[in-house]
Formats: structure tokens, C-alpha cells, sequence
């Protein structure tokens, strides 16, 4: 029997020379193809990395990208991106604001997507910033309606993610952080989702990350989507149980690594809830990934908390005869 | 015929170099480049900007912008007895996060928290300065307790611990103080512990006028009761909680209201000529003199070009009232 593949949740961290060069670039003294080619740089070697370690389906990185949902927004008509605003602490970043009706100006990550899938066999994954967190972080001069604002950022997504599935793409994932932050929106989520992921051959994932998962656990169900990727090891394996008298019904992505602290977790701790994860999921409905975005740790950290995933997932195989 | 106020943050960086001279700061803080002092000296400057921004823009009664301020709960945490500051966790819908006070022991006041903040953005603005503080109810509601394992004990001995804070600035001089309680808007069913603190903290207001703020959200269904808690003004978000109109339009109030009429969290500009006519339509339901025109919430969530339009909005809608009154 196959199973426990593992996999990553999207971004990881740029390298010392690529941040240089975004500043040099902001400040108009590097040229776009200039920051292009080391952004390509860079992707190559994460694709070589995941590679080396043996990661089952790799991500391209997102060396390109700022913030997930500005990136996004800098490719569809109808944005503008603001001023800076406080995220916490001494972080600051970027919003788009919605200023006319929104189209897809062309694809937005395809380009990405083909640039890395050519450079290895394995399945890369699209990646979609989803509807609802577009439109939840973003300012709305133009619709105001969350709902309506939601469901034009769902349609052009879906044309995007179709153009995913026709440039090779086996699997297209749906970047959800915002899911949790008003309850009372989650059927509008469930019907945005569902916009974007319509008639897609291709496997479809929904990540999603600091949520009270008991609050919407009862949704994890009804999400369409084909695989649902859970923050565990920061706040969910005490989820385990529910998970028990609730089962899924669906394939689960399940964060092992903590990305925000910069504690390397050794194999064994990962080994340990590897296991406890398969007290609850088969094997094969059971995939292995860090928390989330791996962007805010050094370029080592995110590399050493890798290389322990994949071994402590390799270990457990092993042990359970997976192949 | 109304006056305008803020209702407590405000964007400590624009988009400027000069602008971003905090954020430099912190980061030098951060590395050990910088000492403390220096870093409240540049915090300070930030103040002064926030403040001139805010009298420019013709506000009434202003805040120091809460530049200081990690968040708007640990800030104050942080400083009473048998609390520690843990991780991040999301505050409320925002996309913003704040640290967690983790509760071990009977929290106290220890030393002035807001005092030596207030004194010198008072002494650094034209218009009165209003001292703002997390209330006690969202301050055990968002916090991690460990102690009393009851949100009602640790929101009365957190009560009592802001009624000292507020003593001490009443004493420097404040003749404003807000108590914010957002979370209300999340559950009006516990308007009754909100009212018990702020009976504590009233007690120690000497003559200052004290308003309860609530943001985020509704609060329509509690409205009567609202109006008829030991406050002397109460602040809406009506943009947001714009369902509390009706409620307004409806039972009206004895007391002030501040209206929170201008949208904190989108960049969209509104029309002063259309708050203004909201305004007014209030006019046979509340007493417009002693009320206020605000943002909806603190203006941090937007970029600080649009944090100083907004205020613009503000003065000229109040100024639109003022004549048509």
C-alpha cells in the first residue's frame, strides 16, 4: 500500500541575493528581467532541493511573490495596491483595493507553474490565493458587498485554474487563510470555493491555517474540494479526537512542522505525530507537510525542518511497510 | 453642531521615507543598534506627526494614535500583575494579530500604564487628548486564563485594576477617557459583566467624561440597555454595525453618542455631504451638541494617506451639520 506522500504548503523563504535584488528592484535600480532571472534562480534551486530530499510533490516556492494576495491582485484588472498597513508588530504589507470591475488580465501563476514543472518529473502543485481571502484582504472602493466582490474574485480564479489544468497541473490548491475569520460567512466560502474549483479534473486542495477548526469543523465536510490541508502541529492535534467521532471524507494534508518558530522539531517528535495521525487517516488519504508557508523562516531553518519531515515520514513508512 | 473625535489608533508609518522613520527605528531596536531611550524619542516624533495630522484634520478631541502600543491588548496586560505576554492570535475579523496576555495569578495594578503616553501628547496638542483603554471585558475575553478559570472574576479584578490606571490619569489632567469593548459586538450577553467593571472604573473618574465604546460589529439588540450603562457618552460603529441604526433611529438616546459614521477599515472616501445627512436625520432622536462624529473604529486598518482623507471627512461633515443646524 502507498501512502503518507509528503508535500509542502506553498511559499519558502528567498535567498539572501534574491531579497537584495527586490530591494535594488523596488528602488528602480535593478531592471524586471534582471530580478526575473534570479527569481527563476531561486525556484530552480528549491525544485532541485525538494527534489534531493525526496519531497513526493513539490511547490514552485513562490519566489516570486510578495504578499499572496498582492501578487494576485498586480495581475487582474480592476486593482489598485495601497499604502502600507500593519499586519503586527513591526510587519507591514501591501492591500489591493478592488477600484472597478474585476477581470483576469491574462494567467497569473502559469507561467510559474511551467517553469518549475519542467524541472522535475514529480506532480507540482498550482497554487491559487482563493476568493475569499482575496476579498477579505483586500479594500473595496467598487462592489460593496462582500459576497458579490467574493464571487468576481471566484470566476476569474476559475478561469485561472483551469489554465493550471491545461498547462499540466495534476493538482491546483486553494489558499485559504482567511476561512476562519467570520463564521457567519463560511456557506459564502463553501460557494466561492466551489466556483473555482468546478469541473477541474485535476486534484483540488484547500489549505488553510490559524483557525479555530473547531468552530468550522462541521464545514470540513461540505468544502468542495478533494483534500483539505490543516495547520495541526501549532494548534490542531488536539483536533485528532473530533476527527475520531467525525470522520473526513476527504484526504488530509496534515501540518507537522510549526512555521513560525524557529525550533528545528527533531525526526522523532515528527515521527510521533505522524503516528498519531494514523491512529485517525489511511495511509494513502494521508499527506505530510509542514503548518503553512515556510516564507517567514530563514532559507536553513525551512530547509532543516524539510529534510526531518521527509525522513521522519520515510521512518514511518517503513515501519508500517508503505511504499 | 457635532463635534468630531477618533477612536484610539492611528497608521504610525505612511508611505514616505520620512514616514517610515518608526518602523527604521525598530528594526535598529531590534538589532541592538538602538537604546530604548531612542527608541521612545522616535516613537515620541511619531506622536507629534499623529497629532498634528489629527489637528490639522480639525478633530475635536484626539488620541496620541496608541503609536507605543504592540497591540491593544497586551500593551495594557503587560503591565499589570500576574500577567505574561505568550504568541500571536487573530483579533477579531481582522487580518491582524495580537499578542496574548496569559493570566497566572490575581492581576493588579502595579505602576501607571497610559500616564507618562497621555501627559506628553497632551502637552504636544492643540486639542484635548482622550485616554483610551481596552475594557475589562475584552480584555479576559481575548486573554488566556490560567487563574481564575472564571471570565466574570478576572474581568472585575481587571476592572479594578483599570479604575486605578484611569484614577492616575484623571489625576495627570485627562478629562476625557474611553473604555473600549469591542468585543460586545461578539457577545451581547455579557453586557451585564461589562456594565459591573464599568461601574468599578466610574468610580474613579472624578469629573472626566467617560465613554464606552463598542466596534466591529452590532449592537442593536442590546441597544436600550447600552444607552442606560454607567457611561456619560456611548460610541457606535455604525458602518460595520450598521444595523444598530435602526436601533438609534428608533429608541434614540438621553445620553451622547459618538457615530461612528467613516469607515476605519476600507479606503473607499465617503461624501461628506452624505454623512452629514445621516447625521442629521439624527437630529430629533439625540442631542447633536454634546454627541461626536468619528471613524468607525481606529484608523490603523487603513494606509496613512487615507487615515489623514478620512479625518478630512470628518471635520467637513461635522462643519455640514454645524450649518445646516
Amino acid at each position: 500500500m502507498t501512502g503518507l506522500l509528503t508535500t509542502s504548503v506553498g511559499s519558502f523563504p528567498k535567498p539572501e541575493y534574491l531579497l537584495r535584488a527586490r530591494t535594488k528592484a523596488s528602488k528602480g535600480d535593478l531592471s524586471g528581467e534582471g530580478l526575473r532571472a534570479l527569481e527563476e534562480k531561486a525556484t530552480a534551486e528549491w525544485i532541485h532541493f525538494q527534489e534531493e530530499i525526496g519531497i513526493d510533490i513539490p511547490v514552485d516556492g513562490e519566489q516570486y511573490r510578495g504578499d499572496m494576495a498582492t501578487y494576485f491582485a498586480e495581475n487582474i484588472d480592476g486593482t489598485e495596491i495601497s499604502g502600507l498597513v500593519r499586519s503586527y508588530g513591526n510587519r507591514y504589507y501591501k492591500k489591493p483595493i478592488i477600484v472597478d470591475e474585476l477581470r483576469r488580465k491574462g494567467p497569473i501563476s502559469v507561467d510559474w507553474f511551467k517553469f518549475a514543472q519542467a524541472r522535475t518529473k514529480r506532480p507540482v502543485k498550482g497554487m491559487i490565493t482563493g476568493p475569499y481571502t482575496m476579498m477579505d484582504w483586500s479594500f473595496d472602493e467598487f462592489y460593496g458587498s462582500r459576497e458579490e466582490a467574493c464571487l468576481a474574485f471566484a470566476k476569474l480564479l476559475h478561469q485561472e485554474a483551469l489554465s493550471l489544468e491545461a498547462a499540466g497541473a495534476k493538482i491546483v490548491q486553494v489558499d485559504e487563510p482567511a476561512l476562519s475569520t467570520r463564521f457567519d460567512e463560511l456557506p459564502l466560502l463553501v460557494k466561492a470555493v466551489g466556483t473555482v474549483t468546478k469541473g477541474l479534473r485535476a486534484k483540488t486542495i484547500l489549505h488553510t491555517c490559524y483557525g479555530n477548526y473547531n468552530e468550522i469543523f462541521e464545514f470540513f465536510n461540505k468544502l468542495p474540494v478533494d483534500q483539505l490541508d490543516l495547520e495541526m502541529s501549532n494548534s490542531g492535534l488536539d483536533l485528532l479526537d473530533r476527527f475520531k467521532r467525525e470522520p473526513l471524507k476527504k484526504e488530509i494534508a496534515f501540518g507537522v512542522v510549526d512555521v513560525h518558530s524557529h525550533v528545528i522539531e527533531p525526526e522523532s517528535l515528527i515521527r510521533e505525530r505522524i503516528e498519531k495521525a494514523l491512529t485517525i487517516f489511511a495511509p494513502e488519504k494521508l499527506y505530510i507537510d509542514p503548518d503553512c508557508g515556510l516564507k517567514t523562516r530563514s532559507v536553513e531553518e525551512a530547509q532543516a525542518k524539510l529534510r526531518n519531515m521527509v525522513a521522519a515520514a520515510r521512518a514511518v513508512r517503513d515501519a508500517h511497510r508503505l511504499t | 453642531m457635532v463635534r468630531t473625535t477618533v477612536v484610539g489608533n492611528y497608521p504610525r508609518i505612511g508611505d514616505t521615507f520620512e514616514e517610515q522613520s518608526l518602523r527604521r527605528a525598530i528594526a535598529r531596536f531590534d538589532k541592538g543598534e538602538m537604546s530604548a531611550a531612542e527608541l521612545r524619542d522616535a516613537e515620541r516624533e511619531v506622536v507629534k506627526a499623529v497629532l498634528r495630522e489629527q489637528n490639522d484634520g480639525g478633530i475635536d478631541v484626539v488620541t496620541d494614535g496608541q503609536i507605543s502600543w504592540y497591540d491593544s491588548q497586551s500593551h495594557i496586560a503587560r503591565r499589570l500583575a500576574s500577567v505574561e505576554i505568550n504568541g500571536l492570535a487573530r483579533y477579531f475579523d481582522t487580518n491582524t494579530y495580537y499578542r496574548q496576555p496569559v493570566v497566572h495569578g490575581a492581576v493588579a495594578w502595579k505602576e501607571p500604564i497610559l500616564v507618562d503616553q497621555w501627559k506628553f501628547a497632551q502637552a504636544n496638542s492643540k486639542a484635548a487628548v482622550k485616554a483610551v483603554l481596552t475594557g475589562p471585558l475584552t480584555l479576559a475575553s481575548l486573554a488566556l486564563d490560567k487563574h481564575y478559570r472564571k471570565k466574570k472574576a478576572l474581568a472585575l479584578d481587571l476592572a479594578n485594576a483599570l479604575g486605578e490606571e484611569v484614577s492616575a490619569l484623571v489625576r495627570a489632567g485627562a478629562v476625557h477617557i474611553q473604555i473600549d469593548e469591542p468585543i460586545l459586538t461578539r457577545h451581547p450577553e455579557d453586557l451585564p459583566l461589562a456594565v459591573e467593571g464599568l461601574e468599578r472604573i466610574r468610580a474613579r473618574k472624578g469629573a472626566a467624561a467617560l465613554t464606552l465604546f463598542t466596534y466591529f460589529g452590532e449592537v442593536s439588540k442590546i441597544f436600550e440597555e447600552l444607552v442606560e450603562t454607567p457611561a456619560d457618552a456611548i460610541g457606535l460603529d455604525l458602518v460595520q454595525g450598521a444595523a444598530t441604526w435602526s436601533a438609534i433611529a428608533k429608541h434614540g438616546s438621553k445620553k451622547p453618542l459618538v457615530l461612528g459614521l467613516v469607515d476605519a477599515r476600507n479606503t473607499k472616501k465617503e461624501d461628506p455631504a452624505e454623512v452629514a445627512k445621516k447625521v442629521l436625520g439624527l437630529k430629533d432622536q439625540i442631542n447633536l451638541k454634546a454627541s461626536f462624529l468619528s471613524p468607525s473604529n481606529g484608523l490603523e486598518f487603513l494606509p496613512r494617506e487615507r487615515a489623514r482623507e478620512k479625518l478630512r471627512i470628518l471635520s467637513a461633515a461635522a462643519r455640514m451639520v454645524g450649518v445646516a443646524g
